[in-house]
Parts: C-alpha cells; sequence; structure tokens
C-alpha cells in the first residue's frame, strides 16, 4: 500500500485518498505495537529521535526497522512522507549501521538521498541507542535514536 | 566487652548457621540433593508415560544448578556437566547468523544481566525449564491438554493442545507461542511456533527471532531423569537448524510454591550496576 499525497476531500480521489490515509495510520499504529521490546534482532524495532546540522536546528525523527532473516528493511518517518530505506547493513563486529534512503522527488522538487552511518549503544538495553551521522541531501549533521 | 564479644560471636555465629541451612534447602530445592535410586519411569495405567509424580506422591522438575543449551565452558556461568546431554551440541558449533553469535557474545561479555527473565517476564521455550524453581506437567488427558507450570517468573503456565489441531494462521506472538504435541513412543514430542522475542531462549543469551519454529522432546528416561531435546528452526538467526538440549531431575516432595516476580519494572537499569549508574534526576527510580 503507498501511503497518498493530500487530495481534496470532495473528490473521489480525495476520499479515496483519506480512507488510504486512515490505512496507513492504523498500519502505524500496529506496527509500533508489533514492534515493541524485542530481544531478537538488534535493529528491530521503532526508534526515536532526532537529527540536524547544529545542536540548534533539529528535526523530530521516527524509524521502522524489521528484519526477515536476510535482510534489513525500514522506513524513515512512516505516513504520508514516509522514506522508504534502499539499502540498510548491520556490521556486528563493531555493531555499526549504514542506512541509505531515498525520498521521492514530487513535482519540481528533487529526490532527496539520505545516508546515514550509526553506531549500536547500550546494546542489552530495552531503550537500546542508535547514533551518528546523517545526511539529508546536501545537509550534514548527526542523529541520536532511542529505540522504543 | 567481653561479654559483648561474646554476644557478638554468637550472633555471627547463628547467623552463618542459618545461612547454612538456607543455602542447604536452596540447593535441595535447586535439584542439587541427590535424587536416590532411580526406579523405572512410571506409567498411567494406559501406558502413556507420567511426567509428573505418581498418584499420592509429590515432585517437580528442577534443573541440576545452571543447564545450558549448548556447551560452553567459557560461559559466565559454569554449568553443572551432570545436565549436560551426552555428545550435546557446543556453542561454537551452533549455527548462528554473525548478527545472533555477536549478540550472544555481547550478552555473554554483559555477565546476562540484561535478562528479561530477571525482569519477571515469562520463558519461552527452553528457557522455562532453566528456572532454578523447577517446572511441573499437568497431563489432563480427559481435556486433551498437558500444561507446563513454571515456578520462577511470572509463575505462568504453557497449554500444549495434543487433540491433534493443527496450529492456526496469523498467530498473535507470545512469549509461549502455540504448541502442539503427540507421544512418539515413550517422548512427548512439542511443536511451537508464534513465539515473541521478548526473552532469551536459555539463560546463556541465545537469540532468536519471530521465525522461531521449536520441536521439543521430552524423554523420562527413568524416574529421576528427564531428557530434555530442543531442535532450533530459526532462518531469522540461525543458518542451519541444530539441537540441543539438558537433563532435568526429579525433585521428589516438592510442589510448587507461591513465587511474587513483580512485573512491569521500568527501569531494569537500575537492578544491575552500582548505585552511581542510577540518575535520581529520573520519573521513575528503583
Amino acid at each position: 500500500m503507498t501511503c497518498p499525497e493530500r487530495a481534496h476531500p470532495s473528490t473521489r480521489s480525495g476520499r479515496a485518498s483519506r480512507r488510504t490515509r486512515w490505512l496507513c495510520a492504523v498500519a502505524f499504529v500496529v506496527s509500533l505495537a508489533a514492534a515493541s521490546a524485542q530481544e531478537g534482532h538488534p535493529l528491530v524495532g521503532t526508534w526515536y529521535g532526532d537529527w540536524g546540522p547544529t545542536p540548534q536546528a533539529r528535526h523530530d525523527v521516527t524509524v521502522i526497522m524489521t528484519w526477515d532473516g536476510k535482510a534489513i528493511g525500514g522506513t524513515i518517518d512512516p505516513g504520508p512522507d514516509a522514506v522508504p530505506f534502499k539499502t540498510a547493513t548491520l556490521d556486528s563486529s563493531t555493531w555499526t549501521v549504514h542506512i541509505e534512503a531515498e525520498r521521492p522527488g514530487k513535482g519540481a522538487t528533487a529526490a532527496v538521498r539520505y545516508v546515514i552511518d550509526g553506531k549500536l549503544a547500550n546494546l542489552g538495553s530495552y531503550n537500546r541507542t542508535l547514533g551518528g551521522t546523517w545526511n539529508d541531501g546536501a545537509t550534514k549533521g548527526d542523529f541520536k535514536l532511542t529505540r522504543d | 566487652m567481653t561479654r559483648r564479644r561474646a554476644a557478638a560471636t554468637l550472633a555471627v555465629s547463628l547467623f552463618v548457621s542459618a545461612a547454612a541451612i538456607s543455602n542447604s534447602a536452596s540447593a535441595q530445592r535447586r535439584g542439587g540433593a541427590p535424587p536416590g535410586p532411580a526406579k523405572p519411569t512410571p506409567h498411567w495405567p494406559d501406558g502413556r508415560v507420567n511426567l509428573g509424580p505418581p498418584p499420592g506422591e509429590t515432585g517437580i522438575w528442577t534443573p541440576p544448578g545452571i543447564v545450558q543449551l549448548s556447551v560452553n565452558p567459557k560461559s559466565v556461568n559454569r554449568a553443572n556437566p551432570a545436565s549436560h546431554l551426552p555428545n550435546n551440541i557446543t556453542l561454537e558449533a551452533v549455527p548462528f547468523q554473525p548478527w545472533a553469535r555477536a549478540l550472544h557474545a555481547a550478552r555473554q561479555a554483559n555477565f546476562e544481566r540484561d535478562e528479561p527473565h530477571t525482569r519477571c517476564k515469562a520463558s519461552g521455550g527452553p528457557r522455562e525449564f532453566i528456572t532454578p524453581y523447577g517446572v511441573e506437567f499437568v497431563d489432563m488427558p480427559e481435556t486433551k491438554r498437558i500444561y507446563i507450570f513454571d515456578v520462577g517468573g511470572p509463575h505462568t503456565f504453557r497449554t500444549i493442545y495434543m487433540d491433534g489441531r493443527p496450529h492456526p494462521k496469523d498467530l498473535d506472538p507470545s512469549y509461549y507461542g502455540h504448541s502442539v504435541g503427540h507421544w512418539e513412543g515413550e517422548s512427548l514430542v512439542v511443536d511451537t511456533v508464534g513465539y515473541n522475542t521478548k526473552f532469551w531462549m536459555d539463560r546463556e543469551g541465545t537469540p532468536h527471532t519471530e521465525q522461531l519454529h521449536l520441536v521439543e522432546r521430552f524423554t523420562r528416561t527413568d524416574f529421576n531423569s528427564l531428557k530434555y531435546e530442543a531442535t532450533v528452526d530459526d532462518p531469522g538467526a540461525y543458518t542451519a537448524v541444530w539441537t540441543g538440549g539438558f537433563i532435568m531431575r526429579w525433585s521428589p516432595g516438592t510442589e510448587p510454591w507461591e513465587y511474587i516476580c513483580q512485573d512491569n519494572n521500568r527501569s531494569p537499569q537500575g537492578m544491575v550496576g552500582t548505585d552511581d549508574s542510577v540518575s535520581r534526576q529520573r520519573r521513575i527510580i528503583p
């Protein structure tokens, strides 16, 4: 299912869009519940935190990660503006993570590429953390996420 | 002064004696006491193996000290060699995926202090039988169910359906999963799917994913011994299917007792480490 862009609610596409947005919202809530407090693959779950180029300029961010036994999947900011992972790898010898994602272009707005490199900390905790560098297009910054 | 010193010496002696008696009782509960001469495996009149006490007797199964699903002499917890299955798999031979082996090593390096069981979480899979206070099997053929009650942890139970039903589709993952069982000769064979990942599969930190499919074989080889074998099929965490297990001992004259473990601890980190690691600025402190 693709979560829709905003459309006028009185149109047929708008009503369908509204329904799909509801489904997206429900799916998001379900995914939060399913991903809580796991002890399996250390990246699986819902991660909250922020990133930004300076300590003052921060952006809240939510990341959901999954593991199917072979590949790490994930989404940055689930919802209408979700950014799906293109690739993600975990080096378990150092507990470092490399993620690449891309926000699709909209009209005249070009696609934005994300390159995220982080390191897991406090591995044994339910609320382990992931922090490192976050490149959002041309903007370079740092990030810190905590698993819920 | 002399009288005071004598009183102090007496108090210390009494304390040490009480501790010794307490430790002895504790060891007995943990299955450390000699089980006595082995009688044959008990059976019900219809020929089924009796996994519990004969009528009129009491007893539960306890691990003989610390037991391991795979043999790991380097573990932070030293297992009782008497608990090992003959030719049991070694930790090195367990076909971990790289992340799973690294996670197991990290848990060992952390002295297993993050284990969910110690936070009163239910112990699924093999971990249910590693709880030091033991388990009781209650076979109810009239309902075609066998229940396994565990004493430690959250003092909960697990249901094994013996009526031939299949696993439901789209199971909601849970600590104990969905278990169906049947008898193969003298062995109870239990097939379980639908586990969540909120527990460790054993005390050592062996990880699993929601793809875990576990087949357990319980064989009462004599009155005092229960062989436990678990075949782990989890492509999310392992590159191949593997089997491990251990021996449990009969603890006669014992019944499950009330065991309180307070769930929903919101500050598990506060249970370990030094006082310095606890921030008194937190909303919840231990």
